[in-house]
This record gives C-alpha cells, structure tokens and sequence, in this order.
C-alpha cells in the first residue's frame, strides 16, 4: 500500500485481498473487536471452534451447531468468540445474505495458530531455521532470477539486524534476569548464522553483481554474532558471581559438568579462596570458658522435700465425708419401717426442686459404702398429670444392703 | 625467595593452616619458623601485625569462624596449657607433650561433676576440633597430647593473661609426663 495516491482499481482489489487475509489471520489473537487476546485458554476455544468447522464438512456450521461440537467449553465464551472471528473476517457466512444461519472457516488463521503454536514452544528458532532453508531453496532453483537474490538477502539481513539489535539492547542495558528471559535467542545461532552464510554463498556465487546486499548481509550477520557473545558472556559472567544458575537451563549446566575437563572446572572457582577452618581462641575466650565452666553443674538436683515427718494436710483439703448426714436423712425418710416407695418421698417433699434434693441425696445414700442401705428401681411407673413430677418410676429405698451382701 | 613464592607460603598458610616444613627450606617474609624440639621440621606462622590479627573480629563486631561446642572446646584447650605448658614463665612454644588422661582430668576438675562417658567425649572431640585447627597436636595412638604451632601466634599481652589462667587451673593428676 505503498504505492501513492494514483491506485489503479486492480491494485486496490489486491490491496483488499491482503488486508482481508491480516484481518483472518489475526482474529485467533483477537480479545475484541481491537485488542489482544490476554488469555491462552481463548486460543484453545479458537482452536476447538475452528477443529469443529474443519469436521462440519461442507454445509458448514450454525453458531448452535459449533457450541454443541464444543460441548465441554461453557457455551457463552463460545458465542464471544465465534462472534469476534467473524468480525474479523475468519468465519463468514455460507452464503452473504441476511437471515444465513450455516457459517464457513477460512483456512488461514488455523495456519496462523498452528505457527503461534509452535512459535511458543520452540520461541521461533525452528521457525527462522525452516524459512532460512526455504530461501536456500528458492536461491538454488534453476529458474532463479537475480531480484529473488536481492529480495532473499535482503530479507534475512533485515532479520539478523532485528536479532542483534534486540539482543545488543538487552546486554547493554537490561538487567541479567531479563536477559535470561530472552535467552532463547542465543541458541543456536552458530547453526542459524551458518545457514545464512551458505545462502549467502551461493548469492554471491551466483550473482556477482549483488555484492553491496551481500555486504550488507556479512554486516548483519557479524553484528548478531557479536551481540550473542557480549550477552552470553554477560549471563555467564552474573551466573558466576551472583549464583544465579536459574539464567542457564539446567541442561546447559549439566552438559558443561559431564562434558568440561578438569580445568574447566577448577576455573570456575578460580577467583575464590578458601579459608582454613581454624577457629580463633583469645585467651580471654578461654578465661571465660574455664569460669562458666566451674559454675555449672550438670548433675540433676532433685526437687525440694519438706523436712521432718509429714504433717497431715490441712482440713480443707481432706475429702469431705457427709456419711453421717446422709444416714440422718435416710432414718428421717424411712422412719421405722424397712423400706419406703420413692414416689412417696417424692410426693412427701412437695415441689420438684425439694424433691430432686431428695432424690440425689437417695442416689448418694444407695452409693456411699458406708452406708446400709439401698436404692432399687422397678419397671412401674406412677403417672399423675397434675403432680410436679408428672411421672415417678417405681422405686423402693430401704435399708439391708450390708447384709445381703454379706 | 621471589614474591611469588612468597605469596605462595601465605596462601598455604590461608588455606591449609600451619605448615610443616623440612628445616632447611623455606623462609617466607612475614612468617616465624617454629622449630620442632627435636630440630626435625619447622612450622610456618605468619607474623601478623597488630591491627590485622584474628581478634580484630571481635572488636569489629563481626563472628569469626564457629566452632563446635565452643565452651568445652575453650576448656579443653585451657586444660592442654595447663599440662603442656610446664614454665609459664617462658614461651608457650614448644611446651611439654602430656597424656590425655591428665588432659581429662584438669579437664573433670573445671567443669564440675558430668557423668564420665559424657565428659570422655567432650573432651575427646574438642581435642580432635583443636586438633584439627593447629591449636594442639594429638597422637591418637599414644593419646599424647602437645601444644600445636598456632599457640605461638598469641601475643606477650595475650600470654600474661594465659599465665593468670594457668596460675587459676587445678594441677594435672601427678606422677606423669
């Protein structure tokens, strides 16, 4: 679209076409009409959107149709997305009239996400391999002409300026962390740049007359392996002081030890020394020592003991002993017979709260060894609605226990 | 001697402690020649001057290098002084050897009563701890012990006070060495 003002109507047309083409390709990177996606999962829903055109075959697909073929992804997020893409030109209708509800995929943004894809994995390195074997092959065709030459050189000295430059900023400027994040466009360059200089070979081989782009080329090429050096040589060097081995994979460290001699590796603490562990003693030191030392004993004392026969302990804290109390209501409630009904004593005592009084002290009686006498339930119940105690089991108290037992 | 092989002694002496030496060789600037009492061998200890010696830590604040069980190691080795050490009024250097026993016993006589095995280890690791640092040379085999070549780089201000230590320590069992 460079080509000024006077656009003759077929270059517009292919103008169109191209522009058309970018719109389809980025719309996998479309977030909204405008902007980036910020998300990975949204790939994955253009990917499972874009699968599913690829199954439909050629009637294509409803908007409905392609949520159900996505069926795990939530159906909403597709609906934005198909929506996105077709404003971008990557879906579009079968047939461009209102009312047409089947859509169509182009095949270009798939393409686009399959490179992003491999663009992540591999950070491009695959990628600039592949496109520098391409020109390879297109400068050694037989049918070459000179412009594919020019064209091909220039192309890649463009892309070894953008690469050292990138890199030169970084190892100038940047911290070594970010450096580190970039690191991935040091590898492998002594590959790349020996493939560009074999094309370049052949350009030269070929056309003598492109010996300025060539140069240029040369320039590139140096420039970037230049820059590589100063930034490897800057992350190795903070590697070393800062102990920072996250800034190298851990497989460039484990092939540097299995592979390095030995004096590769003695070099690597070549700038340290190490101190014999001989601790220092000042005689002050040992005066101190010696001192504490005779003040201590290690042996365990036993804890104080009171001294004399022990005393008895003090009143309160003896266990109280309500014996003779308890007898006294137990002769009070049995009087002179031998036993008496519990819903008796019960009624005699008036209201619950004397009443369950009595009950605990009955219960304390039955169970205090010194006492004779006992407490026995039965499985009768004497219910009267009106009492204060609704119901009383059928119990007896009397006195005897001792001598049964015995 | 060039200065290389100067600076060679010196980093040997950093790195590995005292050296021991034939005593026909080598005569580092800066380094006392400590010679054996039979004039067997020679140790090299650098002469530090005053502002540059181990105890500058402590004055700067900064911790020197640690050591297990400091308390008993510092009895331990007070305990080697005052059976190696025959006349304090002299040089700590080359001192006497003495058994380890009486090394045990001074040893059970500052640190109050501790149950023997117990009190057999700390001594037996701090003798080894010093051992290993050139404070004291231990012969395992005929458990004798001897003052190393380290305690010459105390300073005279330094030995008065050892001589007051000494003077304060209970004497070693007698009837040896």
């Amino acid at each position: 679209m460079t080509a000024g003002p006077e656009l003759t109507l077929d270059q517009l047309a292919g103008d169109a076409a191209v522009e058309r083409l970018y719109r389809q390709v980025f719309a996998v990177l479309a977030r909204e009409s405008g902007a980036m996606i910020s998300d990975l999962e949204l790939l994955d829903v253009d990917e499972a959107i874009l699968d599913a055109f690829a199954d439909a075959g050629r009637d294509g697909l409803t908007v409905d149709q392609a949520v159900a073929a996505c069926r795990p992804i939530d159906p909403g997020l597709i609906h934005r997305r198909f929506e996105v893409l077709r404003d971008y030109g990557a879906i579009s209708k079968v047939v461009d009239r209102p009312n047409e509800r089947f859509h169509r995929a182009a095949f270009a943004p798939y393409v686009m996400l399959l490179f992003l894809r491999r663009l992540a994995e591999q950070g491009g390195q695959a990628e600039l391999h592949q496109l520098l074997t391409l020109e390879h092959v297109s400068v050694t065709a037989p049918d070459a002409e000179p412009e594919t030459g020019q064209t091909t050189i220039s192309r890649l000295t463009r892309i070894f300026r953008h690469l050292g430059n990138e890199l030169a900023i970084l190892a100038a400027g940047s911290t070594a962390e970010q450096l580190g994040d970039h690191a991935q466009l040091l590898w492998g360059n002594k590959g790349l740049i020996s493939q560009a200089e074999e094309v370049h070979t052949v350009v030269l081989n070929r056309w003598p007359q492109l010996d300025r782009e060539c140069t240029a080329l040369r320039v590139a090429l140096a420039a970037y392996g230049d820059a590589v050096e100063k930034a490897a040589g800057r992350l190795i060097e903070r590697a070393g002081t800062t102990r920072a081995l996250g800034l190298l994979s851990v497989e460039t460290w484990l092939s540097f030890a299995r592979t390095a001699n030995e004096d590769d590796l003695a070099g690597v603490l070549d700038t340290f020394v190490f101190d014999a562990p001989a601790p220092w003693f000042s005689p002050n030191l040992l005066t101190e020592a010696v001192e504490s030392g005779r003040g201590a004993n290690t042996v365990r004392q036993p804890p104080p003991r009171p001294e004399g026969p022990a005393a008895p302990p003090p009143d309160d804290v003896r266990p109280a002993d309500d014996a003779a109390s308890l007898r006294e209501t137990a002769e009070r409630l049995l009087g002179d017979g031998d036993a008496v009904a519990v819903s008796d004593v019960l009624d005699d005592a008036g209201d619950w709260l004397a009443a369950r009084r009595l009950l605990a002290d009955l219960t304390a009686i039955h169970h205090h060894p010194d006492l004779a006498y006992e407490l026995t339930w039965s499985d009768g119940l004497h219910v009267d609605p009106g009492g204060s105690p609704s119901w009383v089991s059928d119990g007896t108290f009397r006195r005897g226990r001792t001598e049964d037992a015995a | 001697m060039s200065i290389d092989d100067t600076a060679l002694w010196w980093a040997r002496h950093r790195a590995a402690g005292p050296e021991r030496v034939p005593p026909a060789s080598a005569h580092p600037t800066g380094m006392i020649r400590l010679v054996e009492p039979d004039a067997s061998a020679v140790w090299l200890l650098p002469e530090l001057p005053d502002n540059a010696r181990p105890d500058v830590l402590d004055e700067l604040g900064l911790p020197g290098i640690a050591v297990d069980q400091p308390n008993d190691t510092a009895r331990v080795l007070a305990a080697c002084l005052r059976c190696c050490w025959n006349e304090p009024t002299g040089p700590v250097w080359p001192a006497v050897p003495a058994p380890f026993d009486h090394v045990i016993g001074v040893f059970r006589a500052i640190t109050g009563s501790r149950d023997e095995r117990a009190l057999h280890a700390a001594a037996m690791g701090a003798v080894r701890r010093l051992a290993g640092a050139g404070w004291v040379l231990f012969d395992e085999d005929t458990r004798v012990v001897r003052l190393g070549p380290r305690v010459a780089s105390w300073s005279a201000a330094e030995l008065s006070t050892l001589r007051e230590l000494w003077r304060s320590l209970p004497a070693p069992p007698a009837g040896g060495a």
